[in-house]
């Protein structure tokens, strides 16, 4: 317990220099001013600071062990420390404890003597020495010998007082594990390790959510029931239910349950009556004493409006002074005040950094600063600066009270002294730029012969004002910019945000746009697919459809009919281009019939069927082709078997091929087919240009038509009649010989097709067999259909979902094998089981 | 006794199996070869409720459809079943089914053409020479019967029976149940043949001069109108399955068309001669053709290939709905079934009075009957086996009252399909389009744009603005601008075209990220 005394008295040894290093690092302004203000300054400043230094005591770096802080080092290690260091310590220490020791023989008289004593020799203030025996009640025991006082010594003291033997037990156990009290670690790593436990902790509890979320998010359906309280709760209800947990609570109920107190409770419901009577002379008083306090409440609420109307700057200031000057009273009063007030102060400047109050953001300033500063009278330019100042001091950076106080004090003086704040500020400036000057002159000395350097001396006094004011308006215009620089930021930070926003926006307005092209050349495309073909149609037919005319023009009247109305359908353009088509096939008609004329009649009656309208012959004809079949079909029944043994027949008819080419002689079906097979072909897949120079080019010399045609164009028609023959390959019919499919892509198809396989699919077998399953009503039993058809999460309109709650899961659990239902409809205990078992069940029926 | 109970319980199984298998329709996904976890779990969830969906249909059918259908059945294999006739079969079923069938002779007026309603109830005749009827086959009762006093092509029920249409002389026609013509259809021309694509409401015609015309009956618009180019025909069926309409024409092919498109989406050559009937099985893979090479064949549509051939002439052939071929040659009718693998068997055989020209057949659906219009009148016999036992209620009711008509039409009508809808393989919608060719701009093209745009541009006009900011100096540059603004965008495409963007851009990309996000950027491999 000695250190305190020790360290303070200590102190004072220092060299001045060095507790400068060690004492409250002051803003360079400061120093500047306090500079201006001379050596002679520097002495009070050195006393005022020795006057702080009782209150606010700058501690150098204590070990903790050594403070003793938390009680976790090692007592004993510490005494043996704390006197060593003492013994090793200079005489200073010495007549301390030599005034301890008398402190200890005397009473009262000595007290004041040693305390002169040691006024005298450390040239402290008494309080520090009253304090210091305050505060020390342990009295050390006579020390004999010079060896240092062990803890033996100090147990030797105490013997025989109750928990003696306690204690030397304890020390003898110390004394025999002899351990050596590790440093402690340092702080980075103390942390670090908090840190980890810290981060350990949170990791368990944050992990133990994870299979209720997982089991959540894997479930294919959430049901969310109303958690509609159903029972309804009384107070009443609630308390019937409390039984006494904690020792507290089962004292308590035993003593208010006990039979006794219970009946004395009723019996005694009379005289706690009687307790609740109240005089009338009581009540008077009461109200009077109420009134009374309400009249002087009002009235000091109409004094603090009265007072709060007063605009008077003289009465303000003396109003401040009065509560300065009562504030100071208490400081000197009582510490703790002195310590409210850093506390304040500290606060104060806390939330000017937080709210920048007097940084020109109010509306009074910024309106100011709107007009101009230079506009405005020297009153309102001084308490712009007044402000600026005190956001300066309140946000200024300090290290420790002291300097804030002092600076306070010093803004207290300037106020004492001057009247108007302008004035102050001016002169502060003006100091400042002697401060400023002097200290150009001092490292300018060597160049003291240059010119400007004499005119600045020379104008020195009479500037001087001017050039605080310059300075004041420096401080202005820097005041204006940082302003413009702060909105140029605002500006800037809007138009980088802009870019951001407007490149994107720009780029899908651009897709958008480049979509829309495509799709119109697109379309303007199928459009150019179809265009030329109904040109070729319009010309080509029209000159057929006039041959025929002419031929056909003798033909009965339902002909005629025909071609009228094919003129109607010539108006329509949508199958112009199949009608060339038509008419060609008209044509190969025309050739049938003219075989036939040559030859065959026996086939006769089915042409004449299908190209002339002839009703009547339509009776003879099946008349005519059931007499063969009819025959057939019972010489097949003669044979009583209709076992076709030929299955499967290629279309080279191996014994009736001949019967059936003198049937239709002349009318070869499958080279027809052949050839439009091949214009289909051709139409889908068009067959490459043959190289062909243009006449007169490359082939000016000998040697050029000698080598032909350049290579190139051979290399290109050959690939692109390779292209076309894999394209043909590649049809569904190119292996079927007798089929024609066509390969045309149907645009009004495509859009019941996916255009992208949906996200989380990468494979399309397995998209397409997830939506092999219909899930209609038409398609799948009732029982399974609203299975089939549910939603993700039930829920019904209303019902609020409740953040999640922590519930016990079991990890092999299947995602869907009980409901999961995330709020159960009952809050009651008793009844969630039930419910709990009723949903269970309604599951599994409902899924078997 | 114990082992025949097991053993039938494990026929039950097997049964059931087989079942669910048909109505889990295919395998899922391999999710083993996953590797997206949550996408995993998701569909394992789905796989999951499939299966419990398709065990629940596979038991429901057990339990509701209980009913098969009954064949005639050999008793040694000597014996042939086409050599049953008529009557003995009509001596072996109850009352209700010998009231089925009839012979009704109407020699006037001509040859007739029958058609069903989907649910078989109603009946449609048409007489060549004018003769209309409509009768309720169920008590056989006769609706309205009338005259049209010109020739009748072909007749074919809309929606329901409410509504019918008529190929007649010039026009097809629509009337009512009670005969009121409703419509006159002049576009169809003069049709031969008429059908109705019923998910669609589109009702298709084929005209004499092989034109094929689509017509929504729901709005009455004319959804196409197509040249087939292949010559007059009469041979035109709808494929049940994906509605696609198969056409037979003169030179042995049978095209397939779709509304939404000019050419035909499949050319088949399957005969020789003329091609003289077409017929679609109810699940749309197998098609039957005849042709006058005396030839019936048989085709998987899937592969467009010959499956069987069969020297047969026919007339008309038709499809029951499980699946027997019914054909008509002459005064005959021949029924074929399969007996597995495609492999048609003569199974009934009928024959009209000599002199009978059978007209068209087609099998009455939801009953084992078969209806044959003839040049004498019309005809109906009993084919066991050819109807679909168990029918649903919400699909086709054969005993449906008003009430349920008249849902179910409104239904119908808003389940109707889009006539786009139409293809050759409906279960490609949903599935992944697959990736076409990017069509290339030509140079020409695109130098054509870049001077619209820039036209456009200057031809833009602008605002006289005052203060001298209308100078002509101003304007030039302004219209210069314009014009690099309405040019930019071709430039620029013409860059992406070239693959990537330059470097130098790339790098004053990076240079241009602000400093918080900087360090995200990609570093430069050194």
């Amino acid at each position: 317990m000695p250190k305190k005394p020790a360290m303070r008295r200590g102190k004072p040894a220092l060299g001045p220099e060095k507790k400068r290093r060690h004492g409250p690092r002051l803003p360079t302004a400061m120093r500047r001013e306090l500079d201006a203000m001379g050596p002679g300054g520097s002495d009070d400043e050195e006393l005022s600071d020795a006057g702080a230094q009782d209150v606010y005591e700058y501690e150098e770096g204590v070990p903790e062990e050594e403070a003793g802080k938390n009680g976790r080092y090692d007592a004993v290690a510490k005494y043996e420390y704390e006197f060593d260091s003492d013994a090793s310590e200079a005489d200073e220490d010495v007549p301390s404890e030599e005034g301890e020791d008398m402190e200890e023989d005397d009473d009262g008289e000595d007290e004041e003597k040693q305390i002169r004593i040691l006024q005298e020799t450390t040239g402290m203030p008494r309080e520090a020495f009253d304090g210091k025996k305050r505060k020390q009640p342990l009295e050390l025991p006579l020390q004999h010998g010079d060896g240092p006082v062990t803890i033996h010594d100090l147990l030797d003291n105490i013997q025989g007082k109750p928990g003696y033997s306690k204690v030397r037990k304890r020390l003898q156990q110390q004394e025999k594990k002899t351990m050596i009290v590790a440093a402690p670690l340092p702080k980075v790593d103390r942390e670090k390790l908090e840190r980890g436990v810290a981060n350990q902790e949170l990791k368990r509890e944050l992990t133990k959510w994870e299979r209720n979320v997982k089991g959540n998010r894997e479930a294919p359906t959430l049901f969310f029931e109303n958690d509609a309280n159903l029972g309804v709760n009384t107070v009443a209800a609630i308390a019937s239910k409390f039984k006494p947990r904690s020792e507290f609570e089962k004292r308590m109920a035993e003593i208010t349950r006990s039979s006794e107190i219970m009946e004395a409770h009723k019996n005694d419901g009379a005289k706690i009556l009687e307790l609740n009577k109240i005089d009338v002379e009581d009540v008077r008083e009461r109200q009077n004493r109420l009134a009374k306090m309400r009249s002087l409440l009002f009235r000091h609420e109409m004094k603090a409006k009265r007072v709060k109307k007063i605009k008077s700057r003289t009465y303000h200031r003396m109003l401040k002074k009065d509560k300065l000057k009562v504030a100071s009273a208490e400081f000197e009063a009582d510490p703790e005040a002195i310590k409210d007030y850093a506390m304040k102060q500290e606060f104060k400047r806390a939330e000017e950094r937080m709210t920048l109050k007097h940084k020109n953001t109010s509306k009074w300033a910024k309106r100011i600063l709107k007009r101009g500063l230079s506009v405005q009278d020297e009153g309102t330019r001084a308490a712009i600066t007044a402000q600026l100042q005190q956001n300066a001091l309140l946000t200024r950076k300090m290290n420790s009270m002291k300097d804030d106080s002092s600076s306070e004090e010093s803004s207290d003086d300037d106020e004492d002294e001057n009247d108007s704040e302008a004035k102050i500020l001016n002169r502060g400036k003006e100091k400042i730029l002697k401060v400023l000057e002097e200290d150009k002159e001092i490292p300018n000395s060597g160049v003291f012969s240059l010119p400007f350097m004499e005119r600045a001396m020379k104008k020195q006094e009479e500037a001087a004002y001017e050039e605080a004011r310059q300075a004041l308006e420096d401080y202005d215009d820097s005041l204006r910019k940082l302003e413009d620089d702060n909105t140029e930021q605002n500006e800037d930070s809007i138009k980088v945000t802009g870019k951001r926003t407007f490149g994107p926006a720009k780029n899908t307005h651009e897709d958008v746009n480049k979509r829309q092209k495509l799709h119109e050349t697109e379309s303007s495309d199928s459009e150019y697919d179809s265009d030329p073909a109904q040109h070729l149609g319009n010309n080509e037919p029209t000159t057929k459809q006039d041959d025929i005319q002419l031929g056909t023009a003798l033909l009965d009247d339902e002909q005629n009919d025909l071609y009228k109305s094919f003129d109607d359908i010539m108006k329509n353009p949508g199958p112009k281009t199949t009608f060339e088509v038509g008419m060609l096939a008209g044509d190969s008609w025309k050739k049938v019939n003219s075989s036939k004329g040559n030859g065959n009649s026996n086939v006769n009656g089915v042409t004449n069927k299908s190209k002339l309208q002839a009703p009547p012959i339509v009776d003879p004809n099946p008349k005519q082709q059931g007499s063969n079949p009819d025959s057939d079909s019972e010489e097949e029944m003669v044979e009583g078997f209709l076992t076709m043994s030929d299955t499967k027949e290629n279309y080279e008819l191996p014994s009736q091929a001949e019967l059936i080419r003198q049937a239709f002689a002349g009318d070869d079906v499958e080279a027809e087919f052949e050839k439009d097979k091949m214009e289909v072909l051709n139409e889908e897949n068009p067959e490459p240009e043959k190289p062909a120079l243009v006449p007169g080019w490359g082939q000016w010399t000998d040697i050029q038509q000698k080598k032909g045609l350049p290579s190139w164009m051979i290399k290109e028609h050959a690939i692109a009649k390779r292209n076309r023959e894999e394209a043909l390959k590649r049809r569904k019919d190119s292996k079927l010989k007798h089929v024609i499919i066509s390969e045309h892509v149907d645009k009004k198809v495509e859009k019941y097709l996916v255009r992208n396989l949906p996200f989380p699919y990468t494979s399309k077998d397995v998209y397409e067999q997830s939506i092999r399953m219909p899930i209609g009503p038409d398609f799948n039993p009732a029982i399974s259909v609203s299975a089939l058809n549910r939603p993700a999460i039930v829920k019904k309109p209303g019902v609020i979902i409740k953040p999640i709650q922590y519930e016990e899961v079991d990890p092999h659990m299947k995602p869907d094998e009980p409901k999961r239902v995330i709020q159960r409809v009952t809050p009651h205990p008793n009844a969630k089981k039930a419910s709990a078992k009723q949903s269970k069940g309604a599951t599994s029926h409902k899924r078997k | 006794m114990a082992p025949a109970r097991v053993n039938a319980d494990k026929d039950a199984e097997d049964e059931l199996e087989m079942k669910v298998e048909k109505y889990s329709r295919g395998k899922g996904a391999d999710l083993k070869a996953l590797r997206d976890k949550k996408l995993k779990g998701q569909l394992a969830v789905k796989e999951k409720l499939y299966g419990q969906s398709a065990k629940a249909a596979a038991k429901a059918e057990q339990w509701l459809m209980p009913t098969e259908e009954g064949f005639l059945e050999p008793d040694e294999d000597l014996e042939k079943t086409y050599r049953v006739q008529q009557e003995l079969i009509l001596k072996e079923v109850d009352l209700l089914s010998s009231r089925k069938p009839f012979d009704m002779i109407l020699p006037v007026l001509g040859p007739y053409t029958i058609e069903y309603t989907s649910n078989g109830r109603y009946m449609l005749v048409g007489g060549r020479k004018g003769h209309l009827a409509m009768m309720d086959m169920l008590n056989m009762d006769l609706i309205k019967e009338f005259q049209v006093r010109e020739t009748v092509r072909d007749v074919a029920f809309l929606h329901n029976e409410q509504l019918y249409a008529v190929a007649q002389k010039k026009y097809p026609y629509i009337y009512n149940r009670h005969g009121t013509e409703i419509h006159c259809l002049k576009e169809h021309g003069k049709a031969l043949k008429l059908q109705f694509l019923t998910k669609q409401f589109l009702l298709t015609s084929i005209n004499s001069f092989g034109q094929l015309h689509y017509q929504d009956v729901s709005t009455g618009e004319m959804i196409a109108n197509y040249r087939t180019g292949l010559g007059r025909t009469d041979v035109m069926r709808v494929n049940p399955y994906n509605a696609v309409i198969g056409l037979g024409h003169a030179g042995g092919k049978v095209t397939m068309w779709k509304p939404t498109s000019v050419k035909p989406l499949v050319t088949m050559l399957c005969h020789h001669g003329p091609v003289t009937a077409v017929a679609f099985d109810r699940s749309g893979h197998l098609m039957v053709t005849a042709g006058v090479d005396r030839k019936i064949k048989i085709w998987d549509l899937r592969k467009y290939e010959v499956v069987n051939s069969y020297p047969v002439r026919a007339q008309s052939l038709d499809f029951s709905q499980k699946g027997l071929l019914a054909c008509s040659n002459g005064s005959l009718v021949e029924i074929y079934r399969d007996f597995g693998g495609h492999d048609y068997r003569l199974y009934m055989k009928h024959r009209m009075m000599k002199g009978y020209q059978v007209g068209k057949v087609l099998f009455r659906p939801y009953e084992d009957i078969l209806g044959i219009g003839h040049s004498m009148g019309l005809s109906s016999i009993l084919v066991p086996g050819s109807g679909e036992p168990n029918f649903d209620t919400f699909i086709e009711n054969p005993m449906e009252t008003t009430k349920q008509k008249r849902e179910k039409e409104v239904h119908a009508l808003l389940d109707k399909l889009p006539p786009d809808t139409i293809m050759l393989n409906p279960s490609l919608i949903a599935t992944v389009r697959a990736p076409k060719k990017k069509e290339k701009k030509t140079k020409k093209e695109i130098e054509e744009e870049v001077e619209e745009a820039v036209d456009a541009a200057k031809n833009m006009e602008r605002k006289k603005k005052t203060k001298g900011r209308s100078k002509p100096s101003k304007r030039a540059k302004k219209k210069e601008e314009d014009v690099f603004r309405a040019k930019r965008p071709f430039l620029e495409q013409s860059k992406e075209a070239d693959g990537r963007p330059d470097k130098k851009q790339r790098i004053g990309e990076e240079g241009e990220l602000p400093k918080a996000l900087q360090r995200f950027a990609k570093k430069p491999q050194s």
